[in-house]
C-alpha cells in the first residue's frame, strides 16, 4: 500500500494533523500521537477477555478427555494449538494497536465481502446458547436447580448488567478480573492436592511426543474430535478476532483516540466516534520507540497470562482427570462416551468418593466458573463485534449509536437464546456445541489469512510482521483449514 | 508503631492467602476424615499461606518488591508455596509425600508459578482499594499508594488524550 505521508516543508507541528496514512479503499488513517505504552509490566491487560473466553470446553474437558484416551503423548498437539494462539494473539494485537481499528475493520480495507464473511459466521455460530450448557449443568448437579433454568436466569441476568452498566469495559474487565483470579488461584490449589509429580510429567513429556498418533485415532470415530479439540486449544471461533475490540476499547495503542462504548442506560452521554482509526508516525523514532514498548507490553500479556493460565488449567484439569481414573477406573469409560455432562459427573464423582463431597462440589464449581466466564464473555464480545460492523458498514446505522446497536445485538442473542433453550432442538446442549465446531474451525482457519493480508498490506513497512511470525500465522491457516477438511474428505465427518 | 503500619499492609496478602488455604484445607479430607480433621487441615495450609501472603505485601510496602510485576513474586512463591504445602502435610498427612520429598517439593514448585499469577491478579486488584482506606493514617501506605498512583497518572494521562474522553 502506498503512502501519502508528504513530510511537512516546515516543522511546525499543525501540519501534522493533515498527514494521512491510506490503507485499502476505505477512508485513510489520519497520523497521530501513539501513547506511551504503560511503564512496567502490569498484570491486568485485555488479555484478561482471552483467558475469560479461552480457558473453557478444550482446557477442563476436551484435552483431559483425549489424554485418557490415547494418552499424554497427544498433548504435542496442544501445544502446537495454544502457541499457535498465542502467536495470533500478538498478530492480532499488532494491527488494532497501530490503528485504533478491529480486526473486522482491517478485514473491509483488504476486502470487504470478507468482513461480511465474519459477519455471518458470527451470526451463525454464536446465537446458539450451547456454551451456556456445561456450566448450567454442573450448576444443577450442585444445587439441583434445572439447567434451563440458571442458563435463562444467567442471560437474563448478563443483559441487565451489560444494559446498566455506565462505561462496560470497566464492569467487565473487573468482574472477569475477579472470576479469573479466583479459578487460577482454585484451580493451582486444587491441582497442589490432588496431583502428583508423576502426573505431571507424564503430562508435560507427552506436550513434546511430536508426530504421535495412535491407529485408534485415524478413525471416523475420533479424528474429528481430534480436529475439535486442536480447535479449542485456547480461544476458539471468532475470540481473537474479538480481543481487537477489547484492546482498541482498553485504549492500548492508538486505541487511546476512540471513545468507550456504554450500556444502553448512559448510550446519550456517548462520545461521537469517527468511521476510522489512526496511525501513527512510522517514520518517527521516538514514536517507533514507544511502538515497541507497546509490543513488549503485549508480548508479556501473551506470554505469562495468556499461554502460561492456559497451560496451567489444562495441566491441572488433565492432573485431575488422571487422578479421577486412578480412584475409579469405571471413569474412563464414561470419559470415553460422547455425553460431556457424564463424564464431568463421573470425573466429580470419583474426585469426591476419594476426598470429601467439598472436593466434587469446587471441581463442578470451577465448570460453572468456567462456563460463566465465557458467558459473559461471549455476549458482550459478540454483541461488541457486530455492533462495530454495522455501525461502520451498513448505510444509516450512525445515526442509532454504538451503544444502542451494542444493546440491539446483545438483547437479539439473549432473547433468541431463551427462545432456543425453551422451544429448540431437543437432542441436548452437547449437540449444539459440536455443529458449532465446524464453522468455529473454519474461521479460524479464514481469519489466519486475513491476518496475513491485513497486517502485510495495510500496515506501514516498519511495523509489518517479521517473515517468521507470517510464516507461523501461514502454518495455522493450513493446521486449521487441512485438518478441518482432511477430517472431511477422509473420513466424512466433520468436527467431533 | 511502625510495626503496625507494616502489619496494615499485610492484610490484603494475608486475606487472599488464607483463603485461597481455606478452599484447598477443605480438598485435604482424604479418605473420609473428620470435620475437625477437615478443619485442621484447612488451617495448616491457610496459615503459611497468609503468613507469605501478607509478607509479600510488608516488603511491597517497604520497596522489596514492585507493584505488579511477576518475575521477583514468581520466585517468592516458588520457594512460599512448596514450604506452605509441606508444613500442610507435616501436620496433616494427606498421603503426598508418598513419592518422595523430592517429587513432592518439585510438583508444588510448578504448581507454585500458577498459585503466584492468581495471587498477584488478586493483589493487584485489592491492595490499591485498601491502600486508599489506610493512607491518611499509615504512612508506609501512603508511600506506597503514590507507588500505584504514579503508574495510574500515566495510564491517565494516555486515556485523557482520547478523542472527547472524560
Amino acid at each position: 500500500m502506498d503512502t501519502s505521508n508528504t513530510p511537512p516543508a516546515t516543522a511546525t507541528p499543525p501540519v501534522e494533523d493533515q498527514r494521512v496514512w491510506k490503507a485499502g479503499r476505505l477512508e485513510p488513517m489520519p497520523i497521530r500521537k501513539l501513547p506511551d505504552a504503560p511503564p512496567s509490566v502490569h498484570i491486568l491487560g485485555p488479555t484478561v477477555f482471552l483467558v475469560a473466553l479461552g480457558v473453557g470446553m478444550g482446557e477442563s474437558y476436551m484435552w483431559p478427555r483425549l489424554v485418557l484416551l490415547f494418552g499424554p503423548e497427544i498433548r504435542w498437539l496442544f501445544l502446537i494449538g495454544v502457541t499457535l494462539q498465542a502467536v495470533v494473539m500478538l498478530e492480532m494485537a499488532r494491527y488494532a494497536m497501530a490503528t485504533g481499528e478491529s480486526i473486522f475493520s482491517g478485514a473491509a480495507r483488504v476486502f470487504k465481502p470478507l468482513m461480511w464473511f465474519f459477519f455471518i459466521v458470527a451470526i451463525a455460530v454464536y446465537i446458539w446458547p450451547g456454551h451456556l450448557s456445561a456450566g448450567a449443568a454442573a450448576f444443577e448437579e450442585i444445587t439441583g436447580i434445572p439447567w434451563v433454568v440458571t442458563a435463562i436466569a444467567g442471560l437474563i441476568l448478563v443483559g441487565v448488567v451489560f444494559t446498566l452498566a455506565k462505561v462496560i469495559y470497566n464492569l467487565l474487565e473487573n468482574v472477569l478480573s475477579l472470576l479469573i483470579g479466583a479459578l487460577v488461584l482454585g484451580t493451582a490449589v486444587v491441582a497442589a492436592m490432588v496431583g502428583s509429580w508423576g502426573d505431571v510429567v507424564t503430562t508435560i513429556s507427552g506436550m513434546f511426543s511430536f508426530g504421535y498418533l495412535p491407529p485408534e485415532a485415524m478413525s471416523a470415530a475420533w479424528f474429528p474430535v481430534i480436529v475439535g479439540a486442536c480447535a479449542f486449544a485456547g480461544p476458539s471461533g471468532m475470540q481473537q478476532m474479538w480481543y481487537t475490540l477489547h484492546l482498541r476499547d482498553s485504549g492500548a495503542g492508538m486505541g487511546v483516540h476512540q471513545p468507550k462504548i456504554r450500556g444502553l442506560r448512559h448510550a446519550g452521554e456517548e462520545e461521537e466516534r469517527p468511521n476510522r482509526g489512526f496511525m501513527f508516525d512510522t517514520e518517527d523514532p521516538a514514536e517507533m520507540a514507544k511502538w515497541k514498548g507497546w509490543r513488549r507490553w503485549v508480548t508479556f500479556d501473551a506470554l505469562l497470562l495468556f499461554w502460561g493460565i492456559t497451560m496451567l488449567v489444562t495441566i491441572s484439569f488433565t492432573v485431575i482427570a488422571q487422578a479421577a481414573v486412578r480412584i475409579d477406573p469405571a471413569v474412563r469409560t464414561a470419559i470415553q462416551g460422547d455425553d460431556r455432562e457424564v463424564a464431568l459427573t463421573a470425573m466429580s464423582n470419583a474426585v469426591s468418593s476419594a476426598g470429601s463431597s467439598v472436593l466434587g462440589v469446587v471441581f463442578l464449581g470451577f465448570i460453572a466458573l468456567i462456563g460463566l466466564n465465557a458467558t459473559l464473555g461471549l455476549f458482550d464480545s459478540f454483541s461488541r463485534g457486530q455492533a462495530d460492523m454495522t455501525y461502520n458498514f451498513i448505510p444509516g446505522a450512525k445515526k442509532l449509536g454504538m451503544s444502542k446497536l451494542y444493546a440491539v445485538f446483545l438483547w437479539g442473542v439473549i432473547i433468541f437464546g431463551i427462545l432456543i433453550l425453551l422451544f429448540g432442538p431437543a437432542d441436548g446442549p452437547s449437540g449444539i456445541l459440536d455443529t458449532l465446531a465446524f464453522l468455529s474451525t473454519f474461521a479460524m482457519g479464514a481469519y489466519c489469512v486475513t491476518l496475513l493480508l491485513v497486517n502485510n498490506r495495510m500496515l506501514p513497512k516498519p511495523i509489518r510482521p517479521r517473515w517468521w511470525s507470517n510464516l507461523i500465522i501461514g502454518f495455522g491457516a493450513v493446521f486449521y483449514l487441512g485438518m478441518l477438511f482432511y477430517s472431511l474428505f477422509a473420513y466424512g465427518v466433520v468436527v467431533g | 508503631m511502625t510495626g503496625r503500619h507494616s502489619l496494615e499492609l499485610a492484610l490484603p496478602g494475608a486475606s487472599i492467602g488464607a483463603v485461597a488455604g481455606a478452599m484447598a484445607g477443605g480438598l485435604t479430607l482424604l479418605a473420609g476424615q473428620s470435620a475437625g480433621m477437615a478443619g485442621l487441615a484447612a488451617l495448616a495450609l491457610a496459615t503459611p499461606l497468609a503468613l507469605f501472603g501478607g509478607l509479600y505485601g510488608m516488603l511491597l510496602g517497604h520497596g522489596v518488591f514492585r507493584p505488579g510485576t511477576f518475575g521477583p513474586i514468581g520466585l517468592y512463591w516458588m520457594a512460599a508455596f512448596p514450604v506452605s504445602r509441606l508444613a500442610q502435610e507435616i501436620l496433616v498427612p494427606t498421603g503426598g509425600l508418598a513419592e518422595g520429598a523430592g517429587p513432592f517439593l518439585a510438583y508444588q514448585a510448578m504448581i507454585s508459578l500458577g498459585f503466584a499469577i492468581g495471587f498477584l491478579w488478586m493483589h493487584e486488584r485489592i491492595m490499591p482499594q485498601w491502600l486508599v482506606r489506610r493512607a491518611g493514617d499509615n504512612p508506609l501506605a501512603g508511600e506506597l499508594l503514590q507507588k500505584y498512583l504514579r503508574f495510574a497518572r500515566i495510564v491517565r494521562a494516555r486515556k485523557s488524550a482520547r478523542k472527547g474522553g472524560r
